[in-house]
């Protein structure tokens, strides 16, 4: 009986071998869209702040004016656009988007600088734009904080703040967002490849009709699925590691811990997202409506709540239940693990298994579902 | 009837919500038979088929093939039967082996006998010289030929075949028949729908089915006798079928008048069966002027003349 199984399960999935080597769009599609999508998203999300159009107001004209002005623009986070002689000449440019943040030294600022009581610079920042807004205003806090230290240096001759907070940054020192973000962008990708791959094949069977063919042999549900779970798993085995190289080589993204571990925490993912497929395409029985659902079920949760982006931890409760559920999230943190923090296999067992559960649910409810009969 | 019956049927019912497609049929097929089920689209006789082969549970009512209950045990009954459902349903981008070696391994067959198998069935098919066809490349006579083949890779005892000639050319559709009867001489029962009337005559039996209902089961010869008695002339005239329907409708022992195309089917009983005096009759009204140049000749009842008898002819019945 069970060499029976086997021969029928290898049998389904060498017909579903034969049908992806017979379209090589499709094939193509699979391996082309990985890398695409991973070159689109990694060069687009991010959240480093770089070269902000700053529109400079100095009424001052003074050393101190100029040098305050260095300060702003000796990192590569603002880029002076335009040299104005009024504050009010800076909204014009926030609306044409043409500057995000002005800088205004009104005059006298050496001399209060110098005399007391205060020096007043002002920083107009863009609000609408909220993310660059709040890296602008932190910068410019900075800037101000270490220009007051510097006048007091030069004023009492030595000067220790009360609390010196040294902040030193483990795995990232640099901060950059592209090693935080291209393994979440890898789960993204993956998430929504794999369940495409899959959410289909039973529903294109339905629809020629070979379906009631297959049901009129003793091929069985699970035959079936295992079936058709085997070489799509080999394609996105490829996938993960199309995406890997892309995130190693070309957004420099560290491998810490062992490929191994990658392996096993993707196959365990993969499992999952293809599953995920199986049973949009055994519920649904229509190739439009699955291709429908799987994008929906895929692009968002992978986006919103694997915590790609927004932590899971600052979410409201139900959304945290929908996150904990899905596959994506676990991915994410896993990957994370191993590449950025280097843990090794053992420590993100608490990764795999939510996926597996996951898996093995959906195994269950796709074959109880599977009904055997073709009305 | 050899009596050993391999599949018995009683009281078979299925009902999708208020729709009752198959109502209380009751029928026996033996070893080796070609049982016919003749009925319009949508009489029931697909999901009849889909019952059998263990593809839809019956709402009401009993079948067992090949010593499977339908119901309780559908799995073995899959084992024994082959199927080749309405629509072609084998897979257009594999190619013909590729399709042959995908069912046989569906059916669990591996190793030589696998390849014994396969083999077989592309000489069943004619296709041994285009085993890496593309099927989609296929004529629709082939591809019915490869999907009857299809469904005999693992030979069954019995095969079910819905409208297995369905949109094939004349020619080819006699091929098919051709290699049904092989089968049944081999031993395989052979169950097959169709609402081809002249296929109808190839079956040792034909089940008639009209909204769900088996009405008519007999041999075609035997439905014939019993639905279509006394004897059938068809009468040409000058003036058309019409005349004929006027001047014979009311003669005494005149059943039935059938226009057919530029003829008409006469059906008597009683002295009118003898040649002779339905000359007689005709002549009669000859020389009365309506059937001027009459032309009478004696015709067999087909099967279409005993579907047009059970269902009246206001029905759309089959082509």
């Amino acid at each position: 009986m069970s060499r029976r199984f086997l021969v029928r399960a290898l049998a389904m999935a060498h017909k579903e071998l034969m049908h992806i080597l017979r379209d090589p769009q499709m094939l193509g599609f699979a391996l082309l869209m990985p890398v695409m999508l991973i070159l689109l998203f990694g060069f687009a999300v991010s959240f480093d702040v770089e070269n902000l159009p700053l529109a400079l107001v100095d009424q001052d004209r003074t050393p101190a004016s100029r040098k305050l002005t260095e300060a702003f623009t000796a990192s590569k986070t603002f880029e002076i656009v335009a040299r104005l002689d009024e504050p009010s000449e800076a909204e014009t440019l926030f609306r044409s988007g043409a500057a995000r943040a002005a800088l205004v030294i009104p005059a006298g600022f050496e001399r209060a600088s110098l005399h007391g009581p205060e020096a007043v610079a002002q920083l107009l920042v863009d609000g609408a734009d909220n993310t660059t807004a709040t890296v602008a205003l932190g910068y410019a806090n900075a800037v101000a904080l270490s220009s007051s230290q510097q006048a007091i240096v030069r004023a009492v001759g030595s000067f220790a703040p009360p609390i010196d907070a040294r902040v030193r940054t483990f795995f990232n020192p640099a901060l950059r967002s592209a090693i935080f973000l291209v393994p979440g962008l890898m789960v993204m990708v993956l998430t929504m490849l794999a369940v495409m791959l899959t959410a289909l094949t039973v529903a294109r069977e339905y629809e020629r009709g070979s379906m009631e063919q297959l049901f009129a042999t003793p091929v069985g549900r699970v035959e079936i699925i295992l079936g058709k779970l085997g070489p799509y798993f080999f394609i996105g085995q490829v996938q993960v590691l199309l995406v890997l190289t892309m995130g190693v080589g070309i957004f420099e993204v560290p491998v810490r811990g062992s490929l191994v571990a990658v392996f096993v925490l993707a196959s365990v993912f993969l499992l999952a997202m293809l599953m995920q497929g199986l049973f949009i395409s055994v519920m649904t029985r229509n190739q439009m409506l699955a291709s429908q659902l799987a994008a929906i079920s895929t692009f968002l949760p992978a986006l919103l709540l694997s915590g790609f982006i927004f932590p899971i931890d600052s979410m409201p409760p139900p959304l945290k239940i929908i996150a904990t559920i899905l596959p994506p999230r676990y991915l994410v943190h896993g990957l994370r693990a191993i590449l950025l923090r280097g843990v090794p296999l053992s420590e993100i067992v608490a990764d795999i298994v939510p996926m597996f559960v996951f898996f093995a649910v959906l195994l269950v409810a796709a074959t109880k579902r599977f009904k055997r009969e073709v009305a | 009837m050899s009596g050993e019956h391999v599949i018995d049927v009683t009281g078979l019912t299925k009902r999708f919500g208020a729709f009752t497609a198959v109502d209380g049929v009751d029928f026996d097929v033996a070893r080796g038979e070609i049982f016919g089920y003749l009925g319009a689209n949508g009489a029931g006789k697909s999901t009849t088929i889909r019952m059998l082969c263990g593809l839809l549970a019956p709402s009401e009512g009993h079948a067992t093939v090949a010593g499977a209950d339908i119901a309780r045990s559908p799995e073995r009954v899959k084992r024994a039967i082959g199927y080749m459902s309405q629509r072609f349903s084998l897979y257009l981008d594999l190619s013909v082996e590729e399709n042959l070696r995908f069912f046989a391994g569906a059916y669990g067959l591996s190793g030589a006998r696998r390849e014994a198998r396969v083999g077989a069935a592309l000489a069943l098919a004619n296709l041994s010289d285009r085993r890496t066809t593309v099927t989609r490349e296929l004529p629709g006579g082939l591809r019915q030929r490869l999907a009857l083949a299809s469904a005999l890779l693992h030979e069954p005892s019995i095969v079910f075949l819905d409208e297995p000639t369905a949109g094939v050319d004349p020619a080819a559709r006699r091929d098919f028949w051709r290699v049904i009867r092989d089968l049944a001489r081999g031993g395989t029962t052979v169950f097959v729908t169709t609402h081809h009337l002249d296929e109808a005559e190839y079956c040792a039996r034909v089940g008639l089915m009209v909204d769900g209902r088996l009405v008519a089961l007999d041999t075609p010869s035997g439905l014939k006798r019993t639905h279509v008695p006394g004897a059938m002339w068809a009468v040409e005239c000058e003036a058309g079928p019409r005349a004929i329907r006027a001047a014979l409708e009311d003669v005494e022992g005149v059943v039935e008048i059938e226009p057919f195309g530029r003829r008409a089917h006469v059906r008597v009983r009683g002295e009118l069966e003898d040649s002779r005096r339905f000359e007689v009759l005709v002549a009669a009204h000859c020389n009365a002027g309506s059937l001027r140049g009459a032309h009478i000749e004696k015709v067999e009842a087909t099967l279409e003349d005993v579907f047009l008898a059970l269902v009246g002819d206001t029905r759309g019945g089959p082509t």
